[in-house]
């Protein structure tokens, strides 16, 4: 996945094509995904992902016929949503957490911290919980959720789309997960699980 | 009677706690030969079994009900005719 360093390609109108349709359109779905879990909006996911395909097509010859078109994809499609959209969205800007990569140091406030769901209340959720959980995440937590869950990147994959290192992945991953537990928690509350 | 090589020892020597083998396992990280030698471990260890059980129905929830919407045909059609605009 070397697309920074990759030398400059160049393809005849007719190789970008296939390109095009063969190894980007297939991705379109998931791309249309990711773009409404971020911008939770379906009007906006489909400017970004109409944006992100143009982009792509536009600087196809950065891409390395043959390599990952899905992380490159992705990751056009997130610095797009950084530059363009959330500039322009009232979104408050991103809570300002801490990134905390000796967290599996401490288990012990973990175990603490972390509510212990049980399963059977999590059979009852009929779809909106979970999906009321996830976008309620603060949008850098979703993402990683997203990539890795929906989307089963690994983390290096992760950590190219996002521009950050493989530590932070896994500890944002941690987190993200710790926080959609409560969410689902206290969901689960409110349908009468109290011991959930 | 020798015991088996934990996969997740790191090069380093580095013996994994439970939260990091359980964290590779639920990010799907792991190779094959670290998932059986998960769930060996999940047999005689109840938080990681616990644990692995929630976190596995949250990620089948997630996908199961969060992966939905296909991009609608519009898009498709908008896009590929933007792109023969540029090449014409
Ligand atoms: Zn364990």
């Amino acid at each position: 996945m070397e697309w920074e360093e990759a030398p400059r390609q160049h393809y005849t109108e007719n190789e970008k094509q296939l390109i095009f349709n063969n190894e980007f359109m297939p991705h379109i779905h998931s791309m249309y995904n990711f773009g409404y879990r971020l911008t939770l909006d379906r009007d906006d996911a489909k400017d970004l992902v109409q944006d992100t395909y143009l982009k792509a097509y536009r600087f196809i010859e950065s891409f390395q016929k043959g390599t990952n078109a899905k992380a490159w994809l992705f990751r056009i499609l997130k610095n797009s949503f950084i530059n363009d959209y959330r500039k322009k969205s009232k979104e408050p800007n991103k809570v300002d957490y801490q990134e905390v990569e000796t967290y599996y140091n401490s288990e012990e406030v973990d175990r603490l911290i972390t509510p212990d769901l049980r399963v059977e209340s999590l059979k009852d959720m009929m779809g909106d919980e979970i999906s009321n959980a996830l976008n309620s995440l603060d949008v850098d937590f979703r993402t990683v959720i997203i990539l890795c869950d929906l989307e089963d990147f690994k983390y290096e994959e992760m950590a190219k789309i996002l521009d950050i290192p493989i530590g932070t992945v896994r500890s944002r991953l941690h987190r993200a997960r710790n926080l959609l537990k409560e969410k689902l928690k206290s969901y689960a509350k409110t349908m009468g699980y109290n011991n959930a | 009677m020798a015991t088996p090589t934990n996969p997740f020892i790191q090069p380093d020597g580095k013996k994994p706690t439970c939260m990091e083998m359980l964290q590779l396992i639920i990010d799907n990280q792991v190779t094959e030969e670290q998932r059986l030698y998960f769930s060996q471990h999940m047999g005689h260890c109840l938080p990681c079994y616990k644990k692995y059980n929630v976190d596995m129905a949250i990620k089948e929830l997630l996908q199961s009900k969060c992966c939905g919407g296909n991009c609608p045909d519009d898009i498709v059609a908008e896009i590929k005719l933007k792109i023969n605009s540029m090449t014409a």
